[in-house]
């Protein structure tokens, strides 16, 4: 056996830890929880020197998965690791990559999937890949993830397909164990063994394509061969699986069980539920009641003599599920049970419960519940455990109610109102913020003789007096930035508002169900699509009014992104300007990933430091320039573009003013604001608008607006005396502190040049009308 | 984070409860307060410096400064599996790392004669009611120790508890501190290890608490610990909110009801009317809304004038106070204002959500559904 070492880790931690030893080449990855871990801690082995591995922040995980496919198409050796979403974003890829046969690994941290949005566990996502054409491991403990990540590969390699380590998200991926490890990396190594190619693609004295255009009868052979693959991963798993057991001590099979032999009821259950409710068999068999459990370690190849060889003895099974095949009676885990015992002619009798969806706890306690229900003969044969019968069903407002009166009784001291049987309950907390409230006339705008909007009014004063489209209660972090850039933003819209939120801070810290901050209507899409949903939404708004059926008059749509929906939501963004919907696209910018525990985006500065970004002795932060959204913006030709800084706050309403007039009148508007994070800028929440105006007067965020297509520079801070050098601004915060260091001095120079490169195109073209 | 086994060391007793192979830890904290690296660190004392089995972990959500956050650890026999992933109900030893927090019923789950608490106690605040019958409560002045050694709640805490749990030596303590803070951190670890040792020599059992019955905890400790936990966490009998399909919420503004002053760090903003020059900046720059401006007079010319603040939503940044330009806006110690001038609550409300009037300025809400229980303003239970 090879010599083993200790780790007290959590899932993500011991993916990573295989992921080094390894030794993969390339991995191509976005973040996103509860995934986000595996690139952060590889980042930071390689910010040590730890592992030169290549690391590709992409903008999106489609995006991601492109990247993958092309670095194992070169072959390479590549890793990526994603969740929910993410995963099902990039879904379209996957065939691809199995279809023309060029393995990796990919580990799938399990989130439930939008909408609503919720980043806890459940196995909606991965359920979507059973007819991807990859195997899937799934792991149920954090050793597992680091055992299988390394069969993983191998079995890759072996069958040429591209291989996926499943694991439950947080209940595995974040809980920290006791497990074991290889003490050397070379053991690893030589386990997976030197990569073959039988068609190397870079080999040029031998060109190959891949990816043919094909008809029919040799599709289906294409198809057929990967059936065969298939088929050879789950004859080549038991060796794998044996070999491996030589070498760590650690054996498993492509299921397991507990307890199972003579069990007359047996649950199955996948992932951590499975150890949990090993807990409620060793009760029940206290109580003498013959129960066992049993669990597949494979999703696909799926273990169908296994199971019914685990499971033959039992008079009735009871398969539970964290996800739903809608409409199918169970979920996958439970069609897959199903039709393994009938395969081999078993009549056992099979239930299917739906249970901890969105990372609802699993306590012992459910075991033995389930257990129950599996025996009691007058249970469903499906049914979803934990979930109110009357939930869900369209009078629930009603149901409420009367659940007010009955359930709350036990608070009725604390809550007489709920106790009055609700009704005070519902009123609305405001008045709705109707045409007639919001209309004061404290900014205008008009047209000037030369066809651009003129703007008065505005002050901090006056539009004080428009009624605040976001009520307070909110869990932004103190000093949050965003909350104050949209009041800046919508204080200066008189016309009644209706809010597109793309994924962000923004988003999460003003919609915790059962509460929401926004007093007007609000919709949530996710940061790859909110510009195109809202063009979608004004249209039909636009429509209606056309035709009578809601009243006439002026509504701006607004979107609101943070940096990184602009980032994976770029296309779209872009998309919508070029076709020119008539409504407004407001970024805030506070450069990172802030609402994922701040990975880099495209916007944050070169140089400074992030989860994704680190700095050590072989890395000195992001290493490329912040990207130039206005100016992509202003090249689609919308009428409008421009940035803003709450630092100057009335220049700030007044772009906004304009925006909506823009919006209201010809098409899309797109501005921008610095959004201060206190948090991951690693500063003082206090002086937060200092620091956005450091920013402004180094020039890194210049103050101008491009409309109808001429530039004009608002604040020019050399012209006022107050340019200072950029590094005065990075000193300001704690993420790019590091580069006052000598040894940065090439870094800061380099951003420099940038910024004063691009800002003296901007004095160009503002004194230019051509340009 | 890796090392070799430690085969020399004597053995860890822990104190168990009769019939549970766990000693079960809880930590009730703010984001912000580093609850969760505490808790790594008791996880990695367990496993490698007491010859224990251990296992960590924090409350999964979306951690901002200011939200709730649990952390959890459990401790075995090294050679005992730990099977479960699901939280701390039965704690052997509560840790509350806010004082705000204690008024949260949810906090107090599942706590009986065999628990433990320990509280983080605020300056001019150390009597405090603790709603049910537990083993004992102890006190630490974790805010002031912190400031006083320039480290943080969390060392305090995690030295306090090392006294409490009384089977884990300080020295084993400061080990897990160095490792986990030393090279990250290696000006701030001589602060750190002060702060440890402050919390272990000056918590102390607190005498001045009182330890009453309350509406629904009340006989509960009597309860067996099996038919608790059902209670509480058997998802079959729980209430499953009736919502409109989809997930539409139809409650605008809603979040108004969320109290959040325990996101303040002991400073408020003092607002000195004579001064304000109602010139809005403050409102231009307040992330949360505190600032109640209406129409009225100023210097005889009609405009929008301060009137106030709403404090129940002020997370005390303080950006009002460093945009002000007249210092109508001034740093002040929220111990040295009980009653605070000009605290106005929200003028857009048709009515007061019931909540202010119970809980008060200092009272504590969640703004988190997963801890919220009962279903009242704003729709959350």
């Amino acid at each position: 056996m090879e010599k083993q070492v200790m780790e007290y880790a959590s899932g993500n931690e011991m993916a990573t830890i295989a992921i080094k030893q390894i030794g993969y080449d390339l991995m191509g990855y976005y973040p996103i929880t509860p995934s986000t871990q595996i690139a952060e801690g590889l980042d930071t082995m390689k910010a040590g020197g730890e592992t030169d591995l290549i690391m590709i922040a992409a903008e999106g995980e489609h995006s991601a998965a492109g990247i993958c496919y092309g670095a194992s198409v070169g072959g390479g050796r590549v890793i990526n690791a994603t969740s929910a979403n993410g995963l099902l974003y990039a879904l379209e890829q996957f065939p691809v990559q199995s279809g023309t046969r060029y393995p990796m690994v990919m580990n799938v941290v399990c989130r439930t999937i939008s909408g609503p949005l919720s980043i806890k566990g459940d196995h909606s996502d991965i359920m979507f890949m059973l007819n991807a054409g990859w195997p899937i491991l799934f792991a149920k403990t954090a050793q597992e993830v680091y055992d299988f990540n390394i069969i993983a590969l191998k079995l890759a390699e072996a069958v040429r397909l591209p291989v996926i380590v499943a694991y439950d998200g947080f209940f595995t991926s974040h809980q920290k164990r006791r497990c074991m490890r290889f003490e050397r990396g070379e053991a690893v190594r030589d386990f997976i063994g030197a990569k073959k190619e039988e068609y190397p693609f870079l080999d040029l004295e031998h060109p190959i394509t891949v990816g043919s255009y094909m008809n029919e009868p040799d599709l289906i052979g294409n198809r057929y061969q990967l059936h065969l693959a298939m088929e050879e991963a789950g004859r080549k798993l038991p060796e794998l699986f044996e070999s491996y057991g030589e070498m760590s001590g650690r054996s498993y099979d492509k299921a397991e069980g507990y307890c199972h032999e003579d069990a007359d009821t047996i649950l199955i259950l996948l992932g951590s539920s499975y150890e949990t409710a090993r807990e409620a068999v060793d009760e029940l068999r206290g109580k003498g009641k013959k129960a066992g459990i049993v669990t597949v370690h494979t999703l696909r190849p799926f273990p169908y003599e296994e199971v019914h060889e685990y499971c033959k003895n039992a008079s009735c099974l009871l398969v539970a599920d964290r996800q739903d095949s809608y409409g199918a009676g169970g979920g996958n885990l439970s069609i897959e049970v199903r039709a393994a015992m009938q395969r081999y002619g078993s009549i056992v009798k099979i239930k299917s419960l739906i249970y901890g969806l969105g990372g609802l706890d699993f306590f012992t306690e459910d075991a033995v519940r389930m257990a129950e229900w599996a025996e009691n003969p007058d249970t469903p044969d499906f049914g979803y455990y934990g979930v109110d019968e009357n939930a869900g069903t369209g009078n629930g407002r009603e149901a409420r109610e009367e659940k007010t009166v009955s359930e709350t009784s036990k608070g009725a001291e604390k809550c007489p109102e709920a106790a009055e049987g609700g009704k005070k309950a519902d009123a609305p907390f405001f008045a709705p913020l109707t045409a007639e409230r919001t209309r004061i006339g404290a900014t205008s705008v008009t047209e000037s003789g030369e066809g651009f909007a003129q703007v008065s009014g505005g002050t901090l004063n006056a539009t004080a007096a428009v009624p605040k489209r976001l009520a307070p209660g909110h869990g932004a972090c103190p000093g949050c930035g965003i909350p104050v850039n949209i009041n800046l933003l919508l204080r200066a819209i008189e016309d009644p508002v209706v809010l597109l939120f793309q994924t962000g801070c923004g988003m999460i810290v003003t919609t915790a169900y059962p509460r929401t901050s926004f007093k007007v209507p609000y919709l949530h899409n996710l940061f790859q699509n909110g510009a195109a949903t809202l063009s979608g939404l004004a249209e039909i708004c636009y429509r209606k009014q056309k035709k009578g059926e809601i009243p006439p008059g002026d509504i701006i749509f607004v979107m609101v992104s943070g940096d990184g929906g602009m980032d994976i939501g770029m296309g779209s963004a872009l998309g919508t300007a070029l076709r020119g919907h008539r409504l407004i696209l407001f970024e805030y910018d506070n450069g990172g990933y802030m609402n994922t525990g701040y990975q880099l985006s495209y916007s944050t500065p070169k140089g400074a430091r992030s989860a994704t970004s680190h700095v050590g002795k072989y890395q000195y932060g992001k290493t490329f320039f912040h990207k130039d959204m206005p100016q992509m913006m202003a090249a689609t030709g919308i009428p409008y573009v421009a940035t803003m800084a709450e630092s100057n706050p009335v220049d700030f309403i007044k772009k906004a003013a304009k925006a909506a007039y823009y919006a209201k009148t010809t098409g899309t508007a797109y501005v921008k604001a610095l959004s201060a994070c206190p948090l991951n800028w690693n500063d003082t929440p206090a002086t937060e608008r200092k620091v956005i105006a450091s920013a402004v007067d180094c020039c890194f965020f210049p103050l101008y607006e491009v409309e109808k297509g001429k530039t004009t520079l608002n604040y020019n801070p050399e012209q006022a005396g107050k340019k200072i050098p950029v590094l005065d601004w990075l000193s300001m915060m704690g993420r790019t502190r590091h580069l006052q260091k000598v040894e940065y001095r090439e870094v800061v120079e380099e951003l420099q040049s940038e910024i004063d490169r691009r800002f003296a195109r901007l004095k160009a073209k503002s004194e230019s009308p051509i340009l | 984070m890796q090392q070799e086994i430690n085969e020399t060391k004597a053995k860890t007793r822990l104190p168990l409860r009769a019939g549970s192979k766990y000693y079960e830890i809880r930590l009730e904290s703010i984001g912000g307060l580093g609850a969760n690296l505490c808790g790594k660190m008791l996880g990695e004392l367990g496993v490698k410096h007491l010859d224990l089995n251990s296992v960590s972990f924090s409350s999964y959500g979306s951690e901002k400064t200011g939200t709730p956050v649990k952390g959890y650890i459990r401790y075995c026999a090294k050679e005992t599996e730990i099977r479960v992933h699901s939280p701390v109900i039965h704690p052997d030893l509560l840790v509350i790392f806010h004082q705000a927090l204690m008024q949260d019923e949810k906090v107090w789950e599942g706590c009986d004669e065999n628990t433990e608490v320990i509280l983080a106690l605020e300056e001019g605040r150390e009597r405090a009611a603790v709603p049910v019958r537990v083993k004992a409560c102890y006190g630490v002045r974790a805010q002031k120790i912190a400031m006083e050694t320039r480290s943080r709640i969390n060392v305090v805490m995690l030295g306090a508890m090392a006294k409490v749990m009384g089977f884990v030596p300080l020295s084993d303590i400061n080990k897990v501190c160095e490792a986990a803070l030393g090279k990250k951190y290696p000006d701030a670890l001589k602060g750190n290890l002060e702060g440890i040792r402050r919390g272990y020599e000056e918590v102390e059992e607190t005498a001045g608490i009182g330890m009453k019955g309350s509406p629904g905890t009340d006989g509960r400790e009597k309860t067996d610990r099996k038919a608790d936990r059902k209670s509480a966490h058997c998802p079959a009998k729980a209430v499953s909110p009736a919502m409109p399909e989809g997930g539409i919420n139809p409650r605008f503004g809603s979040t108004v009801v969320a109290d959040l002053s325990p996101s303040r760090q002991g400073y408020i903003p003092v607002f000195i009317k004579e001064r304000c020059i109602n010139c809005g900046f403050c409102d231009s720059a307040c992330p949360d809304m505190v600032f109640q401006f209406a129409k009225g007079e100023y210097n005889g010319r009609e405009m929008m004038v301060n009137k106030g603040l709403d404090y129940y939503h002020c997370k005390g940044c303080l950006r009002c106070v460093d945009v002000c330009p007249v210092n109508a806006l001034v740093k002040g110690l929220e111990a040295e204002h009980p009653d605070k001038k000009y605290f106005l609550p929200n003028q857009d409300l048709l009515r007061k959500p019931d909540y202010y009037i119970e809980a008060g300025p200092d009272g504590y809400i969640t703004s988190e559904s997963y801890l919220t229980e009962k279903r009242m303003e704003g729709g959350e239970v």
